[in-house]
């Protein structure tokens, strides 16, 4: 019963999350100064006619609490409403960005866990050691990288070997299954590498600081003492009792997985979420960031909703 | 100002078209020729779209009237002749004969009269994008497939230069899309494949990353020598020229000044001709402005103006790529332009002798009074125009040498734009901007910014005059182009003594190419532009 209502309580709490940030969403971007009709009637030869036209067009000629209404009433339908920038459903505009970014940020997110968590086990394992002060030191040094600092600098490294934007070759006519496969494993490589080589070192970081807080308990002392393995000491019973942490911390990432990542799709011209929304940000393109915001703030709650779940199966004691 | 978005039209096609027809030399047809762009296509749909590139795409795909010879002379291009009766009222165009849209369809004078019709009928809802380039039309017709009779309500100055930019539509796809009052014209996607009737199809185009044309081959016109061209859409200009070293470009369309060398270097050919941006330091001239009334001074004005150092700018933020400017026609544009006007001399000396002169004694803090309050300015710049911090800088600096304070107050445009024009309208936000313009070839546009008409609309100098909207109104009434090109160069004296714009430089088109093609002319508007179709007809492997 008591796991029960902690589940409920949970969810419970994930939408009323969602509720308030929908709101949050719909005022934010209206406080901002600059309007869309600003924006896009300053085109040659537009006419006050285009501006009434276009307020009218997108309802901002009706009041604020009107606007509100209308967009619960659309949410509700599942309405994320039209772009104001290109006149298309959102919800196609964020499909297509969001298949865009999924692949790319979804493998630099996995190449930073796999390699932080690694790391970070090595770091923690070999205490005091050259091994840790590298290990320690690169992951620092990553970490604390501009984004697009990094990016550039892969661009240069590797300018003739991998591309440099896109995502694909889309000169490529009709190209085979493989063909296909091969050109988006090249193009995905430099932004994937530099997200997932920005992103490991706070894994490395975490993973380190949590071993080294379970090798000091008594229970790992008792399994060298039993003369277990160093592997399976580790694996059995330092890195499990550790992964508390690390499960909020990936449920995180993963939950901004969606977000995409705006610097990396700049620098390499991915075609992504995060330029969509910064394009939105410009142009005061509501419904489009409406409609982003409400898919990020969906996934980070959801996220959280997992994470916390996790917790309960991993440490029953949390709801104590 | 914005003009980034909407460089529209424009252009010396004079001495830039480098329409390489390889006279006597080995040509080699077919092949896809691949251009990277740092600009890119908002919208397939004209009612909808708001980018340089969309524009030139239309140009491209869809049949248009008339457009730019390399003179700047207006030439045939769907219109194969044109003539003007009824006083400049009745103007008949005869069309291309047995044209056909991509689909097989016919095309005629009706899908033209159609189009226009369409648009008068819809300017104040779906079309209305397009409503200034109707203006005046009162209705079109097509008495055959190959007339076209359009009425204006009286003669226009620049009806060519308008139906320049006029794209013909296909009335058998786009009827079907004029539901809802007109409104269903904004949110037809008109995806690819488009049915046109250009050089070109656009068979393929994926948002912020590619479109893709193969050439028509029954297009009525002279025939593309490639098979096709892509334009790829960068979002960062060093993985762009990455892309173009390492040859998996073959083009681009907008080399940064800071990457000419390096291209030229590597053997690419660069080509450098005058453009159509300018940058301008705006101060507002509001004559009904509360505050800081000392600007509307014609004197503290040209002080300033004697303040820029146009020089360094050029060779500072440019590296040369770029020319002073001095009109808001800029010398691109041909003979609109006035010759007669230069720019301003830097002379901190004559600024201070001015300021001296009008009473206007510094502070202890070295900042000079005027009508009791410190010259001390905020200047709105957008953050969209990568040449503006650094030039703020130079300015900035050289202003503190008068005893002028200026303070950068940087915005994103939509914000930088509600603070200037605001609040509802009146200009009152603000004292100082920096922007840029991005002019046409004729010059209607350009100097309609500086109406009273534009309150709220293009101004962004609360400039208001009616001496000078009394030019604007004669200049468009005009057909004798010789006679409005009088009243055009009296506009540009005008506004150059009374400076709501003191203007700063004139950048430079810079475009590559590889040296395995020829025939990718560069223009003011860039080599992908909407004053003709040269480039892209005329480019073919060596």
């Amino acid at each position: 019963m008591r796991g029960a209502d902690y589940v409920l309580k949970r969810v419970a709490f994930a939408i009323v999350t969602v509720f308030v940030a929908v709101t949050i969403n719909f005022a934010l971007f209206r406080l901002a100064p600059g309007n869309a009709v600003s924006n896009l009637s300053r085109v040659p030869h537009a006419t006050q006619e285009l501006r009434q036209a276009l307020r009218k067009q997108f309802g901002l000629d009706k009041s604020r609490g009107a606007q509100y209404v209308i967009y619960l009433e659309q949410l509700v339908h599942g309405n994320l409403g039209i772009s104001f920038e290109n006149e298309q459903p959102v919800s196609k505009n964020l499909r297509v960005a969001l298949i865009n970014t999924l692949p790319m940020v979804t493998l630099g997110t996995l190449f930073s866990i796999l390699i932080g968590t690694l790391t970070g086990v090595v770091a923690a394992w070999r205490r005091g050691t050259a091994t840790e002060a590298l290990t320690v030191s690169s992951a620092l040094g990553f970490y604390s990288m501009p984004t697009h600092w990094l990016g550039l600098m892969l661009i240069i490294v590797f300018a003739g070997i991998l591309p440099t934007g896109g995502m694909t070759n889309e000169f490529l006519l009709n190209p085979s299954f493989w063909t296909h496969l091969k050109d988006l494993a090249s193009h995905i490589a430099l932004p994937s590498l530099t997200l997932g080589l920005v992103l490991y070192g706070e894994y490395t970081l975490i993973v380190r600081s949590a071993m080294l807080e379970t090798l000091g308990e008594d229970y790992i002392l008792t399994a060298r003492a039993k003369g277990l393995r160093p592997w399976t000491i580790v694996r059995r019973h330092a890195l499990r009792n550790a992964m508390l942490p690390v499960a909020t911390l990936v449920a995180l990432s993963l939950g901004y997985i969606v977000a995409g990542a705006i610097l990396i799709e700049t620098v390499f011209s991915w075609p992504g979420i995060g330029r969509a929304v910064y394009e939105a940000v410009l142009q005061r393109d509501y419904p489009m960031l409406q409609g982003a915001f409400l898919l990020l703030t969906i996934s980070v709650v959801f996220f959280n909703l997992v994470a916390d779940l996790v917790y309960f199966k991993l440490d029953p004691r949390i709801t104590e | 100002m914005m003009a980034r978005r909407f460089t529209l039209l424009g252009a010396v096609l004079a001495t830039c078209l480098v329409v390489t027809a390889a006279t006597g030399s080995h040509t080699k047809s077919g092949g896809t020729f691949r251009i990277g762009t740092a600009s890119g296509i908002d919208s397939l749909n004209p009612y909808v779209a708001f980018n340089q590139d969309a524009y030139s795409t239309f140009e491209y795909i869809y049949p248009v009237l008339v457009q730019y010879d390399k003179n700047l002379h207006f030439a045939p291009f769907f219109a194969r002749s044109w003539k003007v009766t009824n006083g400049g009222k009745t103007w008949t165009f005869r069309t291309q004969p047995n044209a056909k849209w991509s689909d097989g369809q016919p095309l005629t004078a009706a899908d033209a009269a159609w189009t226009i019709n369409t648009d008068i009928r819809y300017q104040k809802t779906g079309a209305a994008n397009v409503a200034g380039l109707i203006a005046h039309i009162t209705r079109a017709d097509a008495p055959s497939p190959t007339t076209l009779v359009v009425h204006y309500k009286q003669a226009a100055g620049n009806v060519l230069g308008q139906f320049q930019q006029f794209f013909i539509l296909p009335k058998h796809i786009w009827a079907q899309h004029t539901g809802h009052n007109g409104t269903d014209l904004k949110t037809f996607p008109n995806n690819a494949p488009v049915v046109g009737s250009g050089p070109f199809n656009l068979v393929k185009f994926q948002k912020n990353q590619i479109a893709l044309f193969q050439r028509n081959d029954s297009y009525w016109g002279p025939k593309p020598q490639i098979d096709e061209f892509g334009l790829q859409q960068f979002s960062n200009d060093d993985a762009m020229v990455s892309a173009l070293k390492a040859h998996n470009l073959d083009a681009i369309e907008s080399v940064p000044a800071t990457a000419m060398k390096t291209v030229r270097d590597a053997g690419f050919d660069v080509s450098d001709v005058p453009g159509l941006d300018q940058t301008d330091f705006i101060i507002n001239s509001n004559p009904k402005k509360k505050h800081h009334r000392e600007l509307l001074n014609l004197t503290v004005k040209e002080a300033f103006d004697h303040t820029i150092d146009r020089n360094k700018i050029v060779s500072v933020v440019f590296l040369g790529a770029a020319k002073p400017a001095d009109s808001i026609i800029p010398a691109s544009t041909g003979a609109w332009h006035n010759p007669h006007l230069k720019p301003v001399s830097f002379d901190l000396n004559l600024a201070n002798k001015l300021l001296d002169g009008l009473g206007f004694k510094r502070g202890s803090d070295g900042i000079r009074v005027a009508n009791g309050q410190k010259m001390s300015y905020d200047v709105v710049t957008p953050t969209d125009v990568q040449s503006i911090p650094r030039t703020f800088q130079i300015i900035q600096a050289d202003f503190a040498k008068i005893g002028v304070q200026l303070k950068q107050k940087a915005l994103d445009s939509s914000a930088a734009f509600d603070l200037m024009s605001g609040p509802n309208g009146t200009y009152q936000g603000f004292d100082l901007a920096m922007w840029d313009w991005t002019a046409l070839i004729d010059p209607d546009f350009m100097l309609s910014v500086v109406t009273c008409a534009q309150y709220g609309g293009w101004s962004d100098s609360g400039f208001c005059d009616k001496r000078y909207d009394a030019m604007y109104s004669q200049q468009q009434l005009t057909p004798d182009q010789a006679k409005r090109r009088a009243i055009v160069w009296k506009m540009q004296a005008y506004l150059y003594k009374q400076r709501p714009y003191l203007w700063l430089a004139n950048d430079d088109s810079v475009s590559a190419v590889s040296p395995s093609w020829v025939g990718f002319g560069n223009t003011p508007q860039g080599p992908f532009n909407e004053l003709n179709v040269s480039s892209l007809t005329n480019v073919h492997q060596k």
